[in-house]
């Protein structure tokens, strides 16, 4: 067989002379592209009928569900997320009385995120340094049992931190929100960890040789020379800590510290068996979701680079 | 309104349930020490801000106004009104319970606030009552009987009221040859569904538009149902089939309010469920598994189904989609010569560890007083539970250019039933829910549900 494909391709080669170099059509080639298209297709599909809805009028999605153009197309959703339509307005399109205190939640969400990220970062790589550049008794016994936690479901230690967070008289408030994710997260630990093995021994040896003690050790040298790892978990962190439901939902009900996922939660259900306002719905997903979106496409590459230099492949 | 929560089950239902559970656990422990915490109101000054919860967000705007000129008329007092969805109100409820973080006052539901009595999370009402002469003759006959607990005491006061009436696609009845009048006027028996299942059956259209009373009708590829389903309908079937059991003399429990007996043994109901889950299995309905996930209402839109059996809160939903031209009707008179509808209604309750109960007392009465609930019959969403708001809301309805007779005429007519009130109700509706989830699917036969039955029963008898 393959013997007769390169004779096959060789006199295809002399055929179409040498000025026109045309590459031969390629079925394998052709599949790959096609499953590509439909792969890409597929995974954007979702996010245009999310915006599809979005633009559409509430009242009229349901009898034009096989229109791929939006239904009655108006910008009344985008108004409802952004609180700049009245109740007696929304309900008119279709929407509820309900209302989604956008700007409150996104901050409530920014600072969530932004906290948790910030907190369990450092501290995950200060432990992550003691793990694997530092030799102290038991360090492999400890570090087992902290990979062993990243095998205990969350739902089972939520009752006991939500008796914690009730009894220090922290519900409904930021602190209480962050603090089971503030310190650290045992993924965060083993990921820098990884890396940390990786890097050479010898500039840290050369910075003690004049002096330098662990801390500066870690500030001067492991931190700056981590910065890839670190922003690619800093930002892997962030996108699970701004799509976090359970712990918010539980702690953070009041509406100054509801978040976003807890905002649209909320908003999604209303009275059984009615439907939802899907448009308004689709459009307040939508615009929370961009932030995410953009940092992605930002720092995207940035991870994928970094995963790779760190050998988690 | 619906006890059985049969809506769309979403990914984060999980989650929800587990809050769900942790809170009721933790709700044991609460129990004991917030019993005692309420009742010491009447020497502390009816002041500062409370708040108040509802589910649905349609009434929001009405009760915001409510609240807005009860802070008129009491400077005193603010009310901050939080809207929570159905499917997250009954954990946060309980888990604000549990946390010290509950509403001062919230709209309850009959098939929740036994529990939340007896483990003493609401405020008796009756002093309040007694003390400000709150006159609960005003409301619609039996609703304000609904919220007195087994203990005999006062634990809500009427807000709104609901039966149950057949919305149907105006457009596709007609175009089916099935009128108006005759829309009005079906009748049902068990054996073999009256005029109501041949309505049902013509009304269906299978892909190549054979109906369903036609030869050659495809079941298995339908492309419009003659009856919507929402669900198995659990243990109470109120806007999916207890509109059809009323009719034959059956009745859920033994008494109703506090009974402790069900009759989910009976032949008469067990044949009435055998009717409505052979619907499914003719091609007249969706299967049940098509259900989850999906709104009745939306595949109504859509005009996938003609006739929807719903409850009187659903009026703006069926009547908002445009491009739809629905139609309301009574529900079908049975074997009895009589329509039937279950009768329900919510109340305000007042949380037992409010820390201002004076001042959240003073609102549960207002809400519950005819200048609030003219408020709500104005906004033309539900019927208010006061007697003569109740005239003005069937009013702002027709202003609107809805009948909504069908719904009102049950409550006229006298042929309403209560909603089935008793102690246990979320372990009635654990063993329940399967077990009608089963028989509506066709995968066992309605007499499974004797053991079901039996099920239920055994928990009354420890």
């Amino acid at each position: 067989m393959t013997t007769a494909t390169s004779a096959t391709r060789s006199s295809r080669f002399k055929s179409s002379g040498g000025s026109k170099r045309r590459r031969p059509f390629n079925w394998r080639r052709a599949g790959a592209w096609v499953l590509v298209i439909l792969a890409v297709a597929v995974s954007v599909l979702p996010f245009y009928w999310v915006l599809r809805t979005s633009l559409s009028s509430n009242s009229a999605l349901a009898s034009n569900a096989s229109n791929l153009l939006p239904a009655d197309f108006n910008l009344g959703a985008y108004k409802r997320v952004f609180g700049l339509q009245t109740a007696q307005e929304a309900m008119a399109e279709g929407g509820s009385g309900a209302k989604i205190d956008f700007w409150i939640y996104l901050r409530n969400t920014v600072l969530f995120a932004g906290i948790t990220t910030a907190g369990a970062v450092f501290f995950s790589a200060m432990a992550a340094y003691a793990f694997s550049r530092l030799r102290w008794r038991g360090r492999n016994a400890v570090f087992s049992l902290f990979l062993a936690t990243m095998m205990v479901p969350p739902i089972f230690t939520a009752l006991p931190n939500f008796l914690l967070i009730k009894n220090l008289g922290l519900l409904n408030t930021l602190l209480g929100m962050v603090l089971p994710y503030l310190f650290m997260t045992p993924f965060a630990i083993f990921f820098l960890r990884q890396f940390f093995l990786n890097m050479s021994r010898e500039v840290e040896e050369a910075a003690m040789l004049d002096g330098a003690r662990h801390l500066r050790i870690f500030f001067q040298i492991v931190l700056p020379n981590a910065a890839a790892p670190i922003a690619t978990l800093a930002l892997l962190t962030f996108i699970g800590q701004w799509n976090e439901y359970f712990w918010p939902l539980l702690v953070g009900n009041q509406e100054n510290v509801r978040v976003l996922t807890v905002g649209l939660g909320v908003f999604k259900s209303q009275s059984p068996q009615g439907a939802p306002d899907w448009s308004g719905l689709m459009a307040a997903t939508l615009v929370s979701a961009l932030p995410v979106l953009l940092l992605f496409i930002a720092f995207g590459k940035k991870i994928v680079n970094s995963i790779g230099f760190s050998g988690i492949k | 309104m619906k006890a059985t929560g049969t809506t769309a089950a979403s990914t984060k239902a999980t989650g929800r349930k587990a809050a769900g559970a942790i809170a009721a656990a933790a709700a044991a422990v609460l129990a004991l020490s917030a019993c005692g915490s309420g009742g010491g109101a009447s020497a502390e000054e009816a002041k500062g801000e409370i708040s108040y919860w509802l589910w649905d967000a349609n009434q929001l705007p009405a009760y915001q106004q409510c609240a807005d000129d009860f802070h008129k008329a009491n400077p005193d007092i603010t009310v901050k009104i939080t809207q929570r969805g159905w499917d997250d109100y009954w954990s946060t409820l309980t888990n604000g319970f549990v946390a010290g973080t509950a509403p001062d006052v919230f709209t309850d539901h009959l098939a929740k606030y036994p529990e939340f009595a007896k483990t003493g999370q609401l405020l008796a009402l009756d002093d309040a009552v007694a003390n400000d002469h709150v006159d609960v003759a005003q409301y619609n006959k039996g609703l304000a009987d609904l919220w007195v607990g087994e203990d005999g005491k006062r634990y809500g006061l009427p807000k709104d009221w609901d039966t149950i009436s057949l919305f149907y696609n105006k457009k596709l009845a007609a175009d089916a040859g099935v009128s108006e009048d005759q829309m009005k006027s079906l009748s049902w028996n068990p054996q073999d569904g009256g005029t109501y299942e041949k309505a049902i059956a013509h009304l269906t259209v299978d892909k190549n538009g054979k109906r369903g009373d036609e030869p050659g009708f495809d079941k298995t590829k339908v492309a419009v149902y003659g009856l919507g389903l929402t669900g198995s309908g659990s243990g109470q079937g109120q806007t999916e089939w207890s509109y059809l059991t009323g009719t034959t003399g059956w009745t859920h429990t033994d008494k109703n309010p506090w009974g402790t007996h069900f009759n989910y043994d009976d032949p008469k109901f067990q044949d009435s469920i055998a009717w409505f889950a052979g619907l499914a299995d003719k091609g007249y309905m969706p299967k049940l598994e098509t259900t989850v996930g999906a709104s009745m209402a939306d595949t109504f839109a859509a005009g996938k189904s003609v006739i929807n059996a719903n409850g009187s809160w659903m009026i703006g939903q069926y009547t908002g989609y445009k491009g739809v031209d629905v139609g309301i009707a009574p529900t079908p008179t049975g074997p009895d010569g009589k329509r039937s509808s279950m009768f329900n209604g919510l109340a305000d309750s007042v949380w037992a560890g409010t820390k201002k109960p004076a001042a959240a007392v003073k609102f549960a009465e207002y809400l519950g007083s005819a200048a609030c609930q003219d408020v709500v019959a104005s906004k033309a969403v539900v019927f208010p539970a006061i007697k003569t708001s109740s005239d003005k809301a069937e009013a702002a309805f027709k202003a609107k250019g809805v009948d909504v007779t069908p719904f009102t005429q049950q409550v006229k007519e006298d042929t309403t039933f209560l909603f089935p009130i008793a102690d246990k109700a979320a372990k009635v509706d654990g063993i329940m829910k399967p077990a009608m989830d089963a028989v509506v699917s066709g995968k066992q036969p309605a007499s499974s549900l004797s053991q079901a039955n039996d099920q239920v029963n055994s928990l009354f008898n420890k």
